[in-house]
């Protein structure tokens, strides 16, 4: 392991190292027994497209887009290094349609992926403080490991 | 080829003031878990923690964002030492190279090309730039709140 840097001193606990609890948002919608492993937002879902051509309008990717459902958020992140898109819809059927219909075709040359932007939590660690933060190096199977010196947690409300 | 579990990034910003540690972090570990903290005592405003998962192909173009910025190739050596206005940490874990950068605050461009190493500090001002970007519009899209 090569290590760099001066900030290796800096062993501040009140942050994202704390073991405290975060907020997350829990989806409680009809449609999230059907959505697989994606996450519903507040107020919609959300989905993530990248390698679009950098040459590629706001205006030609919004349209692209309101083929599958009224388009309620439209971010695009551009700078020399980021490219990227991301699109709300109210409806799961409707960014479903979208990630389907257009995860690896291509425009303007360039391929195009897509995907849902966010995914459910891993349900061993959906709830308290998780003290794992501390051994973020450390490469092992959390829900395993978490398991096997444990009663099975509450299943989740879906 | 870079180990997927061997991704981890980490951007903090803060100081120790009159209204005491202020702080703004976030982290991604490479199973897409984000965390963001916000903590500001002024007028008593409380800590804010904020958890969310992202998927594979967003971890996909964060990584993809961070090795396009050659960030891993700089060195802080040269950078501003943080100071009473406050610090800046940069941390990432990418396969068996981890750094973590501390300077200090950036107020503009000014401050880059004033430094010692303008072509290094470029890299991380711009980097920080488009991370804290992308944070704030996944934490605004999925919890709906204006992290700043």
């Amino acid at each position: 392991m090569m290590r760099k840097g001066r900030g290796f001193r800096n062993e501040s606990r009140d942050g994202v190292r704390s073991g405290d609890k975060y907020d997350q948002f829990e989806s409680t919608t009809d449609e999230d027994a059907a959505a697989g492993r994606a996450q519903r937002s507040v107020e919609g879902w959300i989905i993530l497209v990248v390698g679009l051509h950098e040459e590629s309008t706001e205006d030609e990717i919004t349209d692209k887009f309101t083929d599958y459902g009224e388009i309620k958020i439209f971010i695009w992140l551009r700078s020399v290094n980021a490219g990227y898109t991301l699109v709300e819809y109210e409806t799961y059927k409707e960014a479903k349609n979208a990630i389907d219909a257009v995860n690896g075709t291509k425009f303007l040359g360039s391929t195009l992926h897509c995907d849902f932007a966010f995914i459910r939590a891993p349900i061993s660690i959906a709830s308290g403080a998780d003290r794992e933060s501390r051994d973020r190096g450390a490469n092992r199977n959390r829900v395993g490991s978490r398991r096997r010196g444990r009663s099975s947690s509450p299943s989740r409300r879906y | 080829m870079v180990n997927e579990d061997e991704f981890y990034v980490r951007y903090y910003t803060g100081h120790m003031g009159r209204y005491g540690h202020e702080f703004l972090e976030f982290e991604f570990r490479a199973d897409g878990r984000c965390r963001y903290a916000n903590n500001s005592n002024y007028r008593n405003d409380s800590l804010i923690r904020k958890e969310m998962y992202v998927s594979p192909l967003m971890m996909k173009e964060l990584k993809r964002v961070i090795q396009e910025s050659e960030i891993m190739k700089e060195d802080d050596q040269r950078w501003p030492k943080k100071n009473v206005v406050g610090r800046q940490e940069l941390e990432i874990r990418l396969g068996n190279e981890h750094i973590s950068f501390e300077t200090a605050k950036i107020g503009s461009l000014v401050d880059v090309q004033e430094s010692d190493d303008p072509e290094g500090l470029r890299v991380f001002y711009y980097l920080v730039q488009d991370l804290k970007c992308l944070v704030f519009s996944l934490i605004g899209l999925h919890f709906k709140i204006k992290p700043i």
